[in-house]
């Protein structure tokens, strides 16, 4: 009991602290009895498909009228500190999404998934992407999305200037190259937020085919100063002094990236599937597909692409109202549920049956079946801080810093933070 | 003359505000930074000082946000000051166009700072911004910059931001400190022949210290604890260039889920700027004088 006050207050003391400098943000509604209805709360980060999911609440609530169901979206930035304190309440996100990766395996130790193993609805998802749910056999969140964290590229130009995807490391910089001299940035590269966390991914994927390397890493049966790493910044730093990336890469942000792909001054960007969608609004003459830079020659190429099962929809533990949360994910899962979850967002999904009906969800559907992707690896780094490092690293190379001075500065935080 | 014990009721809310929203979370805060609790679980462990020893010796990025804190601060105190001095000199009679320069200063302050966030990154995009194409419509272009991405000048473009956001607030303060110099003192200047840097040095500089020590005072905290515009326009990056003790400590605290570090960064935290609040205060105080 002593235990608990001194975890309560301790929480609303660091808390408190920290809100000297930060400013709460995002809903705060919580869960409730709503008339003879019961009221749960969804929990998640996509204000962007805030519109499509209350369309599909409101077919739920029509379908379930003794239930009712509020959505509580905040800004996936702030999700990781803002989930762990709402799940450790109860009284937000009964039902609530988890990132995989170091924030489903903190909220897994913490207790707050509650066991799905058993539910039917379960079998309502494709079986071979919803292993990163997992621990030790317990089914504990079941990814909803499908995403390909590859850089988007533009096949209509790539078809004009008779470019073919390249399928070796070589090929890769004679198309950058032939780009280059019809005046187009190869990539468009938003480094100042997300490009340095998605496009390792592909850059590091045949360069490290072992998909344990970054739990050896933080083990120390790896290093950040071995050929794998220091090869991936070596690419990097290639595509920065050749102009494949463009000028001023650090000072990007994803806005400014989409807009020089929209705009056809760069022939890809450095992000993956989930914008494929706003490219079209941009520039609805786009024709859109993923393509992975190949960082080996082609004998040697193990992987074609990346994937990203997330959104992973899970049941708090500490929720009263379990039964109610879990009517909702098996409706989620229900194929026409989320064919239309997926048509309207633009999204690939890890439910089974789901029409695709959009040209861009069509055309790049064969990512899912035909082609040989891995995993996110950055989502296998489970230390926080050890991922900062390795996503330094990057900024450090790009930044003007020699590759093996860059791979050892970030090898140093990973070995203070290593557990 | 007898004082009643009912007069003690007055100084209660101000004593359970000030116990629960300070004394009580600085205290569990110590707490729990002798602990390894990682802010989610019901068990932790007691750690000593390791955490403490960890933060001083173990933990590299920790002390390069010590450096970058104080280039920070060092920036933003030293602009804001000149910057909020040298305007308040120039408004500080009661026109109404000073006064309608004086609100104009004070705007940016009554901003939130992810507008301020959003406003200043556009500014500073490296090639659709409006820093440097204005740098190179007049012919400056070889000063454009990569002002956020650039690891070397990107904790300066942060504190630039803060001084545009910040000073007019400093600014009042001055004007307030200013009006209050007494107008005989300057006719006497005026009489003995004194120039205008003499009079500022030896009487306006001297009276004005109370208002410059709670302007350097303040701006100094503020800007240890500039975690918003921090957060919103560069996450700390890029390769941790601009990552601030309060921004580490967040990330510490709620993507490591290291809990019980991250309250042992917070008190030491608290304890630098107490120690450099009071040097401060020390050191300006020295320069009061009264005629």
């Amino acid at each position: 009991m002593k235990n608990k006050l001194w975890l309560a207050t301790g929480t609303v003391g660091l808390g408190l602290i920290l809100g000297a400098c930060a400013g709460e943000s995002g809903g705060g509604d919580s869960s409730s009895e709503s008339g003879d209805a019961t009221q749960i709360s969804f929990m998640h980060w996509r204000g962007e498909d805030k519109a499509v999911l209350d369309e599909i609440i409101a077919d739920f609530e029509e379908a379930n009228p003794d239930i009712r169901v509020e959505q509580n979206i905040y800004p996936s930035d702030q999700y990781q500190a803002t989930a762990q304190r709402m799940l450790q309440e109860g009284s937000t996100g009964d039902v609530f999404t988890s990132f995989p990766g170091a924030q489903f395996e903190s909220i897994q130790s913490a207790g707050f998934f509650e066991d799905l193993s058993g539910e039917d609805f379960v079998s309502n998802f494709d079986e071979s992407l919803i292993a990163v749910g997992q621990k030790d056999g317990t089914q504990y969140a079941l990814p909803y999305q499908l995403v390909f964290n590859m850089p988007v590229y533009n096949k209509g130009m790539f078809d004009e200037l008779g470019l073919e995807v390249p399928k070796s490391w070589t090929e890769f910089q004679e198309m950058a190259d032939t780009l280059l001299e019809n005046d187009i940035t190869p990539i468009a590269f938003p480094g100042a937020d997300i490009g340095p966390n998605q496009f390792m991914n592909s850059m590091m994927m045949n360069n490290a085919p072992d998909e344990d390397v970054f739990a050896k890493l933080q083990n120390g049966e790896e290093s950040l100063t071995n050929e794998w790493w220091v090869k991936t910044l070596e690419d990097f730093k290639l595509l920065a002094d050749k102009g494949y990336i463009q000028d001023d890469a650090l000072g990007t942000n994803q806005d400014s990236a989409m807009a020089m792909v929209a705009n056809e001054e760069a022939a890809m960007l450095a992000t993956g599937s989930y914008h494929m969608n706003s490219l079209l609004d941009l520039n609805p003459d786009l024709e859109l597909d993923l393509l992975a830079p190949i960082t080996v020659e082609e004998s040697e190429a193990t992987y074609e692409g990346i994937n990203t099962a997330t959104f992973m929809l899970a049941v708090n533990s500490n929720s009263e109202k379990k039964d109610q949360a879990k009517a909702f994910i098996d409706y989620l899962s229900q194929p026409e549920v989320a064919s239309k979850y997926a048509n309207e967002t633009g999204q690939h999904l890890t439910v089974n049956g789901v029409e695709y009906e959009s040209e861009a969800l069509q055309n790049t559907s064969y990512w899912i079946d035909e082609r040989n992707t891995r995993f996110q690896p950055r989502f296998l780094i489970t230390n926080a801080q050890i991922e900062d490092a390795v996503l330094s690293s990057i900024e450090n190379v790009l930044g003007g810093e020699d590759p093996m001075a860059a791979a050892e500065a970030a090898q140093q935080i990973v070995e203070e933070n290593r557990e | 003359m007898r004082i009643s014990k009912s007069i003690y009721l007055f100084f209660l809310p101000g004593l359970v505000l000030y116990s629960l929203f300070f004394l009580y979370p600085t205290i569990s805060a110590l707490f729990y930074s002798f602990t390894d609790w990682d802010g989610l679980s019901t068990a932790f462990q007691f750690v000593g000082i390791d955490n403490y020893t960890r933060a001083f010796t173990g933990d590299s990025i920790f002390q390069k946000t010590i450096g970058n804190n104080l280039k920070f601060m060092l920036t933003v105190v030293v602009f804001q000051t000149l910057v909020a001095l040298a305007f308040a000199l120039i408004v500080i009679k009661n026109t109404k166009t000073n006064v309608f320069l004086r609100a104009l200063y004070f705007f940016p302050t009554i901003l939130s700072s992810v507008s301020v966030a959003f406003i200043w990154a556009f500014i500073y995009d490296p090639s659709m911004g409006i820093l440097n194409q204005v740098l190179e419509l007049i012919g400056l272009d070889f000063l454009a910059q990569n002002w956020l991405g650039n690891s070397n000048i990107a904790i300066y473009s942060l504190a630039i931001t803060q001084v545009w956001f910040h000073a007019g607030q400093m600014l009042i303060i001055f004007v307030a400190g200013l009006q209050a110099i007494p107008e005989e003192l300057y006719e006497v200047a005026k009489i003995e022949g004194a120039s205008k840097w003499q009079t500022f040095k030896s009487v306006t500089w001297p009276l004005l210290a109370p208002s410059a020590t709670i302007v350097v005072a303040y701006t100094t905290i503020q800007s240890f604890k500039a975690f918003d515009l921090v957060f919103a326009m560069t996450g700390g990056g890029p390769n941790n260039s601009t990552e601030i003790i309060a921004t580490y400590i967040y990330d510490v605290a709620f993507k490591s889920y290291q809990f019980g570090y991250a309250s042992a960064i917070s008190i030491i935290f608290m304890v630098i700027i107490a120690l450099i609040t009071y040097l401060q205060f020390k050191a300006l105080r020295s320069d009061r004088v009264s005629y």
